[in-house]
């Protein structure tokens, strides 16, 4: 009873519809229309929102084909309001999507940022601890090398004492000997006429003692070689004298070799009257100058 | 002549409609629910929009105008998700803020 009714005021509407929109609707439309445009147009929607813009476009068609067919009024300003709101939805959901991967990416640089400075503080203790390592090593070394250093001075210092004390012993057990200590070592000076008879080259059996304990103290230290010089006064030839120093120093070391002292440690040399240690014009000095010096090398 | 029609227009949505808009209205209780869950202090306007909605939806739908009801629940359904929405967003930037300056 009420649906003819109805019937004939729909056919009323719609013709009324048709004709135009109310500009309510109209409004609406055009900000869906904007709100849609601003959507689609954000690359970040489409990458991020598509089910959601498609939803606002799939409400503007509907709102513009009602529009164009001159359909309710009502129904248009409808699908253009879910369009609009659906939209700015899509909108939305892009923004969040956006903001939750922006998330997702720092929180990786920052475990990224912080695995690296894990690994730099780790390679910063090591290297630390290796250049400690090193550093003690060093020091080990340098005190190795000092101890080593002291004991060698040590040793060398008792070495010298001892044979300082060696010589002085041979000094004062044979009355016309004298020591002493110069750059070239120790120097022992006997007197021609402890070992020769004048103008000779044989040694005296008053000789044998002081030989004996020359020979003694070679034996004692077997890594010092020695020089033999023998030297004379200036009195006669030159060459005689000369001759003569030679052939007395090879007697001295032929005397220590006797005594079991080798060879080619010992060096005989004749200086003649060259290198005098006192005047030749008194017969005091000429006396100090026939000599026989018994270089002991420093080891 | 179009003001007289409008009431009209009402009474002709509601006969029009054959079915009642159950699945429109469901779906928009949700979306209102999930969206109150989380919308009320970041997307209160949205919100609001959508409850009143509803509510007019429901009435619409207890006196029969189904067509009115439908149209208003997929209006409230549309308002919801934009809540809702909004609501993630700002939680997701706010989100962003703190991971920046480093809380």
């Amino acid at each position: 009873m009420r649906k003819p009714f109805s019937l004939t005021i729909v056919a009323a509407a719609l013709a009324l519809a048709g004709c135009a929109i109310t500009p309510q609707a109209e409004r609406q439309l055009e900000e869906a229309r904007a709100a849609y445009r601003l959507a689609s147009e954000s690359p970040h929607v489409q990458r991020y929102a598509a089910p959601e813009l498609a939803a606002a476009g799939s409400a503007l068609k509907d709102a513009e084909r009602l529009a164009a067919e001159g359909g309710p009024t009502e129904l248009v300003e409808h699908n253009a309001y879910l369009a609009e709101q659906r939209s700015r939805t899509a909108l939305s959901a892009a923004d969040t999507r956006q903001a939750e991967a922006d998330v997702a990416a720092a929180r990786e640089e920052r475990r990224r940022a912080e695995i690296q400075a894990r690994e730099r503080e780790a390679a910063a203790a090591r290297a630390q601890a290796q250049q400690a390592e090193i550093a003690r090593r060093e020091a080990e070394l340098r005190a190795q090398l000092l101890e080593r250093e002291r004991l060698e001075k040590d040793r060398q210092t008792l070495a010298a004492t001892e044979l300082s004390a060696e010589v002085k012993r041979l000094e004062t057990e044979l009355a016309d000997v004298r020591a002493k200590q110069t750059d070239r070592g120790w120097i022992l000076t006997l007197k021609n006429e402890l070992l020769f008879d004048s103008g000779g080259a044989t040694l005296k059996s008053g000789a044998e003692r002081a030989l004996d304990n020359l020979a003694q103290f070679l034996r004692k230290y077997p890594d010092r070689d020695i020089a033999i010089e023998g030297f004379t006064d200036s009195v006669g030839s030159k060459e005689v004298n000369q001759r003569l120093s030679e052939r007395r120093a090879a007697a001295v070391k032929d005397a220590l070799v006797s005594r079991g002292i080798e060879s080619r440690r010992i060096d005989a040399r004749g200086y003649g009257p060259s290198f005098p240690v006192a005047s030749n014009a008194t017969e005091t000095g000429r006396q100090l100058n026939r000599r026989v010096e018994i270089v002991i090398n420093p080891s | 002549m179009f003001r007289l029609a409008l009431p009209f227009i009402a009474a002709l949505a509601a006969c029009a409609t054959t079915d009642p808009p159950q699945p429109e209205l469901t779906a928009a209780r949700e979306m209102v629910a999930q969206a109150r869950s989380a919308a009320g202090t970041e997307a209160p306007a949205e919100l609001a929009a959508a409850q009143g909605k509803l509510a007019r939806a429901e009435s619409a739908m207890q006196r029969g105008h189904y067509e009115h009801a439908r149209l208003l629940a997929e209006q409230a359904q549309a308002d919801a998700k934009l809540a809702w929405t909004n609501a993630e967003k700002a939680r997701a930037e706010r989100a962003l803020r703190q991971e920046r300056s480093g809380t």
